[in-house]
């Protein structure tokens, strides 16, 4: 008896630590589509350029050039993803979504435009980095943490911790700054906010910056735990999709569950059922969530879409 | 103009490759048409075409290979289960709109590939099924079959966007709530076009194994939907000749751009987003507003 409830406790835990990698990138998709109604199908390419943003940083610069030791490299290497992913998201802001919102687009223009940027950077970096995968050590890959029967890597704990910490810092700007308040305002109504003399433009590639600033940091975080190529992040964006379907469209609180418990669903489906069968039982309880709940796990007072 | 262009095609490219690459066009224009139909004139957005051209091909391969069928009955059966699925899948996703029916969709690919990848016992997984054989002797003949094809299911198309239900079907993408007011049944009007683009789409598949001679899980990724949506988005979504259009040009592109190596998908990609960015209706309002400017 105790022995499961051990297994259960370890898979709740690594479960934990895997939903925490998928809510900091499924988040910044919902948060764009929160304010945007727009889906950004490159994000999770983002999360790629992240990751190689901080190989390059902890095992090319900081420990070569700088002459920082391993743990305090990787941990700089966290901010250079950051400012990548902030980076390309104000690209793709200015460069794609501004120009299509000028033009009035549909919804469905955006998302074709950003397959297209997906397609792009995936081979973009594919010619520059080479199909072979990376293999990006995080020193704390090394560590074992042990909690009596319980076992985690010193990595997982610090997905824990910096997703937990990115979670916070956003929860903070939304509820406590002037730009997270007038961020709420145009995802609840863009021509009003824009009309009590909200900066709606700005906003936007606010939003977008953020988001994608959380998919680079993301991407930091999964490299040392996944094989490391051109193709990584782009094996997340569905299932990253399907989190934010399942947490309900825009909708924070519920990405955050949701992410979460695909998290630990996946960590019981490799127990008991197989590593071959996660994407089947993801999806089909995606598929169930839409024939049951259309409006995802907290249901939002929104008459449109469904 | 154009058939005669079709039908010399073969001759003005001879090597084996190249006519290799006229069969996956004709194959291309037929998944084009096919998505077309239901999210250039339905106005719903599918994300999960590539399910459909897969059941196609496993479908009417596992018949032939495995049970001994005729290609031609294979072929119907195929058709019919592919439109069958879309039908179930169409109960339920009509009832969502925009993005949810979009990821809904997008989802159903991925676990139909899912399903081809894990049901080993049926379709042997992703060790794939080898050795099959196209229904017809050389690529030349299998380019006129399939091209014929295509160009029936263009006249059948087209007519039908013509005839009441195609006015039916553009009501309910322009504004499905005033067209239900006007006592269309959107649902059902919805759900018939979602399973027509489903079985066209596994007729497409039914040629694409003896074509490839392997059948993988690979061939039907979910980048394969997106790939049939950059053809109807690129060429014209909603015309009749835009996705044909498209199909033909994002089939030719990639392989004009080979000499590029490997900045090939790159260009394609970047190709996609300005398109998108600067020829809203595609490549077909592009020219006719390029026609209405020259033309005093």
């Amino acid at each position: 008896m105790t022995d499961l409830l051990t297994l259960v406790v370890q898979q709740s835990v690594n479960g934990v630590y895997l939903g925490c990698l998928y809510v900091m990138v499924a988040l910044g998709l919902t948060l764009i589509y929160g304010v945007l109604n727009q889906i950004n199908f490159a994000h999770a390419d983002f999360v790629t350029v992240g990751a190689f943003a901080a190989f390059f940083t902890a095992t090319r610069f900081a420990t070569k050039a700088l002459g920082i030791p391993d743990t305090g490299a990787y941990l700089l290497s966290l901010f250079s993803a950051l400012g990548a992913g902030a980076l390309l998201g104000w690209l793709v802001s200015a460069a794609v979504f501004a120009p299509l919102r000028r033009s009035g687009a549909d919804e469905l223009r955006p998302l074709i435009a950003t397959i297209g940027v997906s397609v792009l950077l995936e081979n973009g970096q594919l010619a520059l980095f080479g199909p072979i995968p990376y293999q990006f050590d995080s020193p704390l890959a090394r560590e074992t943490i042990r909690l009596g029967p319980i076992f985690f890597s010193g990595q997982s704990a610090l997905v824990v911790a910096v997703s937990a910490a990115a979670i916070a810092a956003l929860y903070a700007f939304m509820r406590f700054t002037f730009l997270g308040k007038a961020l709420r305002a145009v995802a609840q109504d863009r021509e009003t906010a824009g009309l009590m003399g909200i900066n709606e433009n700005l906003v936007i590639a606010l939003t977008i910056v953020i988001a994608s600033a959380l998919a680079g940091v993301a991407g930091a975080l999964l490299g040392p735990v996944v094989v490391l190529t051109p193709f990584t992040g782009a094996s997340l964006i569905v299932k990253a999709f399907a989190i934010v379907i399942i947490g309900g469209f825009g909708n924070m609180e519920g990405t955050i569950i949701a992410g979460l418990l695909v998290g630990i669903i996946e960590a019981f489906t490799v127990q008991y059922l197989g590593s071959g069968l996660i994407d089947l039982v993801v999806f089909a309880m995606l598929l169930a969530m839409l024939v049951v709940r259309p409006t995802g796990l907290i249901a939002e007072r929104k008459e449109e879409n469904v | 103009m154009s058939l005669l262009l079709v039908a010399a095609a073969p001759w003005l490219l001879t090597t084996g490759y190249w006519r290799g690459i006229l069969v996956l066009c004709a194959m291309n224009v037929l998944l084009a048409l096919s998505l077309n139909l239901v999210m250039g004139y339905t106005g719903q957005l599918n994300l999960g075409q590539s399910a459909f051209f897969g059941i196609g091909a496993y479908v009417s391969t596992i018949l032939i290979k495995s049970h001994g069928w005729n290609f031609w009955l294979a072929a119907l059966a195929a058709i019919l289960a592919s439109g069958f699925v879309g039908l179930a899948l169409a109960a339920f996703a009509t009832r969502l709109k925009g993005h949810y029916l979009a990821i809904a969709s997008l989802g159903f690919a991925v676990i139909t590939y899912q399903v081809l990848i894990n049901w080993e016992s049926v379709t042997q997984g992703v060790r794939g099924i080898y050795g099959i054989l196209p229904p017809v002797p050389n690529t030349v003949a299998l380019f006129y079959l399939v091209a014929g094809i295509a160009a029936a299911v263009y006249l059948l198309l087209d007519n039908l966007v013509r005839s009441p239900v195609g006015d039916t079907l553009r009501a309910i993408r322009e504004d499905e709530i005033s067209a239900a007011s006007l006592g269309v049944n959107a649902a059902i009007w919805k759900a018939f076009a979602f399973g027509l683009g489903a079985a066209i789409a596994g007729l497409a598949g039914v040629f694409y194994p003896g074509f490839v001679g392997t059948l993988v899980p690979d061939a039907f990724g979910i980048i394969e939907s997106f790939t049939m949506m950059a053809m109807v988005i690129v060429g014209g979504m909603g015309t009749m000749i835009g996705p044909v259009i498209g199909a033909v040009v994002l089939t030719f592109l990639p392989e004009l751009l080979r000499g590029f190596g490997e900045l090939r998908l790159m260009i394609y990609g970047l190709a996609l987003t300005l398109v998108v960015l600067f020829m809203p209706g595609g490549i077909v309002q592009a020219w006719m507003s390029v026609r209405h400017k020259t033309r005093p």
